[in-house]
């Protein structure tokens, strides 16, 4: 081929480029996705390095997805004057963020755990957390500057979202039936929750209204076991589990930092059986006295006891300020803000 | 650094414009040395001094080789160069390996040895750069090439980043001359470089990643048994990752080095269409194949000492290839399986002369094809032990294909048909290929229909969004 026609083919080609994927970013954009974040490795090693802020300046906040929806840290922020370091992680167990954290020796400040009882003592060792903590210490160089890279264009584009738009969540979405006896995929619709560069997970306004998109993630909870009434975990597996807590909240606070565990409201179907499943005295509570820490369980407080998760396990947007709100004036009477004490 | 990251877009382009300035060429070669030394070093900063190591022993250790004259002092620096090459390959890949291996040996003679596990991280690259330096020093000493003349060109040799972590291995007669002359790309190598490049990538990170890695690692990293239809499609997943990872790697090496206007050897040639085995290693890692040919094979002998050590000779080969692969004895077993293979079919080329035929003749026969489906189905059953990480595993996994146990279903529908796509359409597309080149074939289409197909794969390779997972071969 003449080198004349491979440059026809070349510009040919970049043209095809530059217009499809206009089209592609206006196409979401049209449909009312704004521009979010892949909540992945290197934006959990971002936040991660911004723990050793000094006690006064900064919480940490180590859970599952709960604490993510439900924390709002703009709210936070303004309202105390002091920084939120958002770790949790959606489905995840969070012991290995503790052990993580009881293991740095540069880490002195503050740090809430949220339980979701499920998931904590859940007995397995979590790969996604163990992946992001590997990434955090053993980063390379390239893969720290493609991180970079990475949070510049996600801030720009709309289209760069994995679990959204990549070729794998849109063949995904086809919705092919899966053969006898497989646990199907959990897809959850698009306008559930978007990601911020602070790892802030919000519930979207459509999905707080559309009972529809609700009862989909609703179905996609009791198919992975909310309607489970069966009871968690015990003996040494469980006692590991409270040993490897109260090592690591030990060492915490042997440095001079500081530890309170709270428990983030659930309701509907999750609430009937999260207490039968995981009693409150046997779980929670004795996490709570063995790690001698103070505990903040959303029943325990009025203004924290009624909320009404829409889908039976995070709060809205606006429930979450009202949420984080409450949270702040029960952490004053802990003396949790020096500033503000 | 890997091709599919963001970091290396910046670093190309960085690389590019430097390349193209109007520096002095020892200025531009200074600045690839440079360039491919950060690219080395944005992996693991430390390990460029292993590196180092390397070039300045083999470079001085090379020229003295090619004077001596004295038998016993160049067969003293052959070993020096042996033992410095060898040894930190040794070290650092095997290390572990021996003394798991020592240990089991010693306890099962009833001694109680139980040694702390080492913790050796594995340098990325050290197998290529190794076979690399030790071709010129082997080369040096039978002076089969001369010298290279500067300790500059010989560090760019050896580390010229499109080649070195995972190849292809280029030998000293291949790369050295093209650093002696100036060298810049023209504006038809740029054009090819960028299209193979983008192939590459294509191949990469969405064939091998978005479509086959999953299934592949659910079906070797399940628990349990599975059914035969998981089997399958969880083995010829990863004969499709494996083939678009490595060869998708070696696309984009050659392409991005033609882009600076260096050309690097072809690495694979459409191997799933092999006719035999003997055709599948002229096919498959062609570097490789031939240096271990030259270097390995041949001084064991090759062919030339009778038909029992051919065979010896052929089987040593293979099992060392195999050992090259990986710390794991799964990996001698791929490599003996190969050796069998290429063993049953010399014995019966031996008698018949069909397989030389089939191969040898350009014409796509019905035989041909049915044969080359034959080794095809047989490469597959070597994959499950390259792939699995114990015996117990390989061997769960021939029981599940073969129809010896039932199992749970594991890979979804969608997965399924992943697979069922996109195997039959490589092995279609390997089929129709087998004597052409892709650049050929490109340059037979019309402009415009070349420039649709080139925007496909980019916007596939956009809209894949995997845009950081290491190449299988650089464990390797």
């Amino acid at each position: 081929m003449p080198t004349a026609n491979l440059s026809k083919a070349a510009l040919l080609m970049l043209f095809v480029v530059v217009v499809s994927l206009i089209s592609w970013e206006y196409f979401w954009r049209h449909k009312g996705f704004g521009i979010a974040y892949n909540d992945d490795e290197g934006l959990w090693a971002k936040n991660r390095a911004d723990v050793y802020q000094p006690l006064d300046k900064a919480t940490v906040f180590i859970g599952s997805s709960r604490i993510k929806f439900d924390l709002d840290i703009p709210t936070w922020e303004t309202t105390t004057g002091e920084n939120v370091v958002q770790l949790a992680l959606h489905g995840s167990c969070p012991r290995g963020a503790l052990v993580d954290l009881g293991n740095d020796e540069n880490f002195k400040g503050k740090l809430i755990i949220d339980i979701t009882e499920g998931l904590y003592f859940g007995g397995w060792e979590d790969q996604r957390i163990k992946n992001r903590v590997k990434f955090y210490n053993d980063a390379t160089p390239a893969e720290r500057v493609s991180a970079k890279v990475g949070f510049g264009l996600e801030s720009q584009f709309v289209f760069i979202d994995k679990e959204l738009f990549s070729m794998s969540a849109l063949l995904a979405d086809l919705r092919i039936a899966d053969r006898k006896g497989m646990r199907p995929d959990g897809i959850f619709p698009k306008k559930f929750s978007y990601t911020n560069f602070r790892r802030q997970e919000t519930m979207t306004d459509e999905f707080a209204k559309d009972t529809a998109m609700q009862r989909q993630v609703t179905n996609l909870w009791s198919m992975w076991g909310a309607h489970s009434k069966d009871h968690g975990i015990t003996g040494d597996t469980l006692q590991k589990i409270f040993t490897e807590a109260q090592t690591a909240v030990s060492k915490i606070k042997a440095r001079g930092g500081k530890v309170i565990f709270v428990r983030t409201p659930s309701s509907g179907v999750y609430w009937e059986n999260e207490p039968i499943s995981h009693p409150r005295a046997e779980y929670y509570d004795k996490l709570v006295s063995v790690t001698n820490c103070t505990g903040i369980h959303f029943m325990d407080y009025p203004e924290l006891k009624n909320f009404t998760c829409p889908e039976w396990s995070h709060l809205t947007h606006a429930d979450a300020i009202l949420y984080t709100k409450g949270l702040i004036k029960i952490l004053e009477g802990q003396n949790w803000f020096a500033k503000r004490n | 650094m890997i091709f599919n990251s963001y970091t290396f877009i910046v670093f190309f382009i960085i690389i590019l414009v430097l390349h193209n300035l109007p520096f002095s060429w020892k200025v531009k070669k200074i600045n690839l040395l440079l360039a491919s030394y950060i690219f080395y070093a944005a992996w693991n900063p430390p390990f460029i001094l292993l590196l180092w190591l390397s070039t300045v022993i083999d470079y001085f250790v090379g020229r003295a080789l090619y004077n001596q004259e004295n038998v016993a002092k160049k067969r003293l620096l052959l070993v020096v160069s042996l033992i410095g090459n060898l040894g930190m390959l040794c070290f650092f890949k095997y290390g572990t390996f021996l003394l798991e291996n020592f240990t089991s040996l010693v306890n099962l003679m009833g001694a109680d040895f139980h040694p702390a596990k080492p913790n050796i991280i594995l340098p990325a690259g050290i197998s290529f750069y190794t076979f690399t330096t030790l071709c010129y020093t082997i080369d040096m000493y039978k002076k089969e090439s001369k010298p290279v003349k500067s300790l500059l060109d010989f560090s760019l040799f050896v580390t010229f980043f499109p080649h070195l972590v995972a190849g292809p291995i280029v030998r000293p007669p291949q790369l050295v001359p093209q650093f002696e002359i100036e060298r810049k790309a023209t504006k038809k190598q740029l054009y090819d470089g960028l299209l193979l490049l983008s192939l590459g990538l294509f191949m990469k990170v969405v064939l091998a990643d978005s479509m086959l890695a999953a299934p592949a690692n659910d079906m070797f990293g399940s628990q349990g048994a599975v059914t035969a239809l998981d089997a399958w499609t969880g083995v010829l997943a990863f004969c499709g990752q494996i083939f678009f990872d490595f060869a998708g790697y070696s696309t984009c090496a050659i392409g991005v080095a033609l882009c600076l206007g260096f050309i690097l050897p072809q690495n694979f040639n459409y191997p799933y269409a092999a006719i035999g085995f003997s055709d599948f290693w002229r096919r498959w890692h062609i570097t490789l194949s031939l240096w271990l040919r030259d270097y390995l094979y041949i001084p064991l002998g090759g062919n030339r000492k009778g038909n029992v050590r051919t065979y010896v000779n052929l089987m040593l080969t293979m099992l060392i290839g195999g050992l090259w692969h990986g710390a794991n004895w799964t990996f001698v077993v791929w490599g003996g399986l190969h050796g069998f293979y290429l063993w049953v079919e010399k014995f019966i080329d031996d008698k018949t002369g069909r397989i030389t035929a089939l191969v040898s003749s350009h014409k796509k026969t019905i035989a041909g094809f049915i044969y080359a489906l034959f080794t095809f189905f047989l490469i597959n059953i070597t994959w499950v032990f390259f792939r699995a990480n114990t015996f117990t595993k390989a061997g769960d996994i021939l029981k599940s294909m073969f129809g010896m146990q039932k199992g749970e279903p594991l890979l979804s529908t969608l997965a399924i048909i992943k697979v069922a796509v996109i195997i039959p359409v490589m092995l279609l597309f390997h089929w129709i290929m087998r004597n052409t080149k892709v650049l050929d074939a490109a340059y037979k289409i019309p402009w415009w229909l070349l420039g649709i197909v080139w925007a496909v794969l980019l916007l596939l390779l956009i809209w894949s969004q995997e845009s950081s997972s290491s190449f299988i071969y650089f464990q390797f």
